[in-house]
């Protein structure tokens, strides 16, 4: 038995859907009927439901086997696993973000510094910057930050707080990623999962 | 930690696998915890304890290689096959390491180490070890030098970025077919591109050598060593445990080290 971690959320749906496009609704049926499952079981495969920024630690750990993960994620802790492939959902981007008219961002408020000072680093830009854990929009809004770097999507939660996205910074997609030691010893049926799912042909 | 019979096993393990060391011609070493080190050093071996007492700089023991290399640097001693049993720190953690250092070990010396721990810890475990898992960096050279590539290929190669890797490279690519083949399918594909060179020679011979212990060989392009000293071929040995029982490889040109895991290798 393998096990898969895959991230809660809007990840969570478009992995449901990219399961359904390759036909795969022995998947798809049971993980839509779970969702409010810690885990559940199809075949040989164990399917556990975690939050995002845990998921490579499960498989850092080697309680799961493969992760279903934002790019985000990777990007913002070093872990170490295998960054095995790109997958084609979850597609988004970082971006600096804040109120009309800002010049000069001096105080830059995000739930992901680690990206944020790599981007303004890469601009030869000192920035001070403010660790949230979410609603970073509210940062610039109560005078805390003068912008954001947050993920962007759509960019109706920019819009609707009176934002605007100044940069991309970077992409952002699901990725897969698999534990270093169990590859080797559970190669078999972490190969035929990742051939099922068109990782590899 | 007060679980007697753990305590107890681990001990007579320890010296059981000693008693094996001396009956095969290794000499025995124990040394203080507290040894001189270089911030130089600190490269090498970066979870060591560091301070310093009166000017001098000290490190509590986290790897029995470097002890091994201080021990024969301060005593001069010719004995080329060392045996070790005791605690080493690392972080804010200790944990037992018992383990070889070989130098001027040649090809033969390293198949007949590898050999003797693997049939060790088998009739230990009373099972077969399940999976060997093996690399040479040099490996990755001959790949980059032969096709011209970027040396950014190095780091997805690495963390094995099949993905990123079909970008770059193309699916036609014999680097890409390799990487994204089954892993116990790397030894046999690599031996068609560089099957002759001594590299591939000196690993398949290890192959040929372990091939009656039932153990599943792998060689993999994307296998990293923990250790960032090893300079040449190194592998990691796996029983039923997700983390290895045995793990070595080559340093300094013509060393050799094999380290057993007496906490979480499966054998306790």
């Amino acid at each position: 038995m393998i096990t898969v971690a895959l991230s809660k959320g809007r990840l969570f749906d478009d992995f449901v859907s990219y399961l359904e496009k390759y036909e795969l609704y022995k998947y798809s049926k049971v993980l839509k009927d779970e969702s409010r499952a810690l885990y559940t079981i199809v075949d040989d495969i164990r399917f556990i439901f975690a939050k995002g920024p845990d998921v490579p630690v499960y498989v850092e750990r080697g309680v799961a086997d493969i992760g279903i993960v934002g790019s985000d994620i990777i990007e913002e802790e070093v872990f170490s696993y295998l960054n095995v492939s790109e997958l084609p959902f979850g597609k988004c981007h970082f971006a600096l973000a804040g109120p009309p008219d800002v010049e000069h961002f001096n105080t830059v408020a995000s739930k992901y510094t680690n990206i944020a000072r790599k981007y303004f680093n890469s601009q030869q830009q000192p920035v001070s910057l403010i660790h949230l854990n979410g609603s970073v929009e509210l940062a610039p809004i109560l005078g805390l930050a003068d912008g954001i770097v947050d993920i962007v999507q759509t960019g109706n939660t920019l819009r609707d707080n009176g934002l605007i996205e100044y940069e991309k910074i970077l992409d952002v997609q699901a990725r897969l990623i698999a534990n270093k030691q169990t590859f080797y010893t559970k190669e078999d049926s972490i190969y035929e999962f990742l051939s099922e799912i068109g990782v590899i042909e | 930690m007060t679980n007697n019979n753990f305590i107890l096993e681990r001990l007579a393990l320890g010296q059981k696998y000693l008693g094996l060391l001396d009956d095969s011609g290794y000499t025995l070493v124990d040394m203080n915890m507290i040894e001189p080190f270089s911030i130089d050093d600190k490269y090498h071996h970066p979870t060591s304890v560091v301070f310093e007492r009166n000017n001098t700089m000290y490190a509590i023991r986290s790897d029995w290689t470097r002890t091994l290399l201080n021990f024969n640097s301060n005593f001069y001693s010719n004995d080329t096959r060392f045996g070790y049993f005791g605690p080493v720190v690392r972080e804010n953690e200790s944990f037992y390491q018992a383990g070889v250092e070989i130098y001027q070990a040649t090809e033969n010396d390293i198949i007949d180490a590898l050999l003797m721990h693997m049939n060790f810890v088998e009739e230990c475990a009373e099972t077969n070890i399940k999976t060997l898992v093996i690399n040479n960096d040099q490996l990755l050279d001959l790949f980059i030098k032969k096709y011209d590539l970027p040396d950014t290929v190095r780091q997805l190669i690495y963390t094995k970025n099949i993905s990123e890797l079909r970008q770059h490279l193309g699916k036609d690519h014999d680097l890409y077919k390799i990487m994204s083949a089954k892993v116990s399918d790397q030894f046999k594909m690599v031996g068609e591109v560089f099957g002759d060179t001594e590299i591939m020679q000196a690993i398949a011979h290890l192959k040929e050598k372990i091939a009656d212990n039932n153990t599943k060989f792998i060689l993999d392009l994307s296998f990293r060593s923990p250790q960032n000293y090893y300079n040449g071929l190194y592998f990691q040995a796996f029983l039923n445990s997700n983390t290895p029982i045995l793990s070595g490889g080559e340093y300094n040109s013509n060393s050799f080290g094999i380290a057993l895991n007496l906490a979480d290798g499966g054998l306790l």
